[in-house]
């Protein structure tokens, strides 16, 4: 049971697996739904328009103004620069650091939802997108002139987002993932890997402009952005507003890379899943393979997990290439590359729900140390008891067996039928009669079939 | 046309069974495969491990600070007694983690742990200094 030891090093308790009969049932379920979801009444398109309605101008007014920007950009600063310090400074223990359990359970995890549910809640936060904005405002002040930027280039997209969420991704479970017995990662590589992303993406937003890389490069803008959309709160021309739940998401893939991100995420999701159990014998074979060419068992280990992420984020990509070119068997379908931005925005739900189906019971267990010992105490030397919280533990009773595993399937099942209805009404665009439109989506469904079914089959072998 | 759809719609729906039997079994099998000697998850009185049935205590024998045999699988019922017996031939301290209990065992020496049953979940035994597994205790609903 040393694998996935990060979330293990943090979390004392593991989940049990899903039961053969509850898998067997939410299987049935999705089969069912997904039936009557493509035979229902559903004519015309309904997300396409986003419905946008303004709320009144006080609270755009309070929200947006400029010294609450400046005090939420002050506090993501803050609190990054907190994670850092205790990662360089603080205990090697990865469960008693604040760095670790802040950055990637609380921030990590806890964004996507707030976003989904609050709209783009991790922009006014962002320490980077803060610090550029300043030192755009200073360089306006004494220079008089706004900042000269290089022209981002238009192919390049989201890639860089997309590249650095593997990254992300790779450093939590590969890199933190194979120090050998429950050691998780260490936080001053955290801290470490902190300090080298700030300096990359100041010096990235520099040379393209804050917004502009964020928008496009900056990981974490993308990735909690690209969540937000599925929400019904957003910001237009400066005024907070209201709008159609998953209506802005049909416009979020537009530009290049952004396939990308959202594959990267769900490829990421299940191999932290699948090395618990489903890919966990395949990948002891290939590192055993690799001592006997000659690697030590560290990089063997790092280098067969690697080689099984990019394979997760190869296999994902290729069954959603599948679904889209089932597609293109349908008259009057358009071309290949419309179809595939075209449909990119249907997997945002299923990623969602394969984060909340993974690590639902890791966050709620983790939050409870996060405010208690390591709020009081965020370097874990038992030297700072800042709000008497530090003798706090995790109570494991929270959440029961069954809890867990209804949450799971639950989040799999709504997932899996918002990303349906999504790409059922992104097909009516493109096919107006909704028979043509209709038999598109056969293949679709396939897709979302196959991820539902792999998501849950994930989490029926986990920790086998 | 008509009739294109409904092969496609038929073709699917033998698809979509086939992948359901697929899924189901795949999961049995897994989940065997996966838990290895333990793998009785519904019959505990299959198992070796399975202390829920009395009588004998489950002990785990360390020998130069790892378990004897690897670790051991322990598996009990939430409401069960979980009793076992950890004898070392090293001085350290047996850590179960979710139920933050701790003993410390004396080199040569044996210390026995006797507690309810009632967090469900996968967990931890460790020989807390030298952060050796040493049994996975397995709580089901």
């Amino acid at each position: 049971m040393t694998w996935l030891p990060f979330a293990h090093a943090l979390a004392a308790r593991q989940d049990l697996p899903i039961p053969a009969w509850l898998f067997a049932w939410a299987a049935s379920i999705v089969l069912i739904v997904s039936f009557v979801a493509l035979s229902a009444a559903w004519r015309s398109p309904r997300f396409e328009e986003a419905h946008w309605r303004p709320l009144g101008a006080g609270p755009s007014r309070l929200l947006l103004s400029w010294p609450l920007q400046a005090l939420c950009g002050a506090v993501g600063v803050f609190l990054l620069g907190v994670a850092v310090y205790a990662g360089l400074r603080g205990t090697e223990a990865p469960d008693r650091n604040f760095a670790l359990t802040f950055l990637f359970v609380t921030c990590w995890l806890g964004f996507p939802v707030f976003s989904a549910l609050l709209g783009d809640v991790f922009r006014p936060f962002n320490p980077w997108r803060a610090v550029g904005r300043a030192a755009g405002a200073g360089f306006r002040a004494i220079a008089g002139q706004r900042p000269v930027h290089l022209a981002y280039p238009r192919a390049l997209g989201r890639w860089p987002a997309a590249l650095g969420l593997l990254a992300f991704v790779w450093l939590e479970v590969v890199y933190g993932g194979s120090g050998g017995v429950a050691v998780g990662l260490d936080p001053y590589v955290v801290g470490v890997a902190a300090l080298l992303y700030s300096a990359y993406t100041l010096a990235m937003m520099a040379l393209f402009g804050t917004e502009e890389w964020c928008e496009r490069g900056e990981v974490f803008s993308v990735y909690f952005g690209m969540f937000s959309q599925l929400g019904c709160f957003g910001v237009e021309d400066g005024r907070l507003g209201r709008r159609r739940p998953f209506a802005a998401a049909t416009r979020w893939a537009t530009l290049p890379g952004s396939t990308a991100v959202v594959i990267a995420s769900i490829a990421s999701t299940s191999f932290d899943g699948g090395s618990e159990g489903a890919f966990k014998g395949a990948i002891e074979s290939t590192v055993g393979w690799l001592i006997d060419l000659g690697a030590g068992p560290l990089a063997a280990q790092r280098l067969g997990d690697t080689i099984f992420m990019l394979l997760c984020f190869a296999g994902v990509g290729l069954v959603y290439l599948l679904g889209v070119r089932g597609m293109r068997t349908v008259p009057g379908a358009p071309s290949l590359a419309k179809l595939r931005t075209g449909f990119a925005h249907t997997l945002v739900p299923i990623a969602l729900a394969y984060l909340v189906a993974h690590y639902f019971s890791l966050f709620v267990f983790q939050e409870q140390a996060q405010f208690t010992y390591l709020l009081s105490d965020p370097l874990g030397t038992a030297t700072t008891d800042l709000f008497g919280t530090a003798s706090g533990g995790v109570d494991y009773r929270v959440l029961s067996a069954n809890a867990i595993w209804y949450i799971q399937v639950g989040a799999l099942v709504v997932g899996h039928v918002i990303g349906l209805t999504l790409a059922h009404d992104r097909a009516l665009v493109y096919w107006p009669d909704y028979r043509e439109a209709a038999r598109s989506q056969y293949w679709m469904l396939a897709v979302m079939v196959a991820f539902t079914c792999f998501g849950l089959y994930l989490l029926s072998v986990a920790n086998g | 046309m008509r009739h294109a759809s409904k092969l496609v719609l038929t073709l699917f729906v033998l698809v979509g069974a086939v992948g359901l039997t697929a899924c189901g079994s795949s999961s049995d099998e897994g989940s065997g495969a996966g838990q290895g000697a333990g793998s009785t998850a519904t019959k505990p009185s299959d198992g070796p491990e399975s202390a829920s049935m009395g009588g004998k205590v489950p002990s785990i024998v360390i020998r130069g600070g790892e378990p004897v045999g690897g670790v051991k699988e322990l598996e009990y019922d939430a409401g069960d007694e979980i009793r076992f017996e950890v004898e070392s031939d090293v001085a350290d301290e047996v850590h179960v983690h979710g139920y933050d209990l701790m003993q410390d065992v004396p080199a040569g020496g044996t210390v026995s742990f006797d507690f309810p049953a009632e967090i469900e979940g996968i967990f931890e035994v460790e020989l807390e200094g030298r952060g050796e597994q040493i049994a996975e205790l397995r709580v089901n609903p």
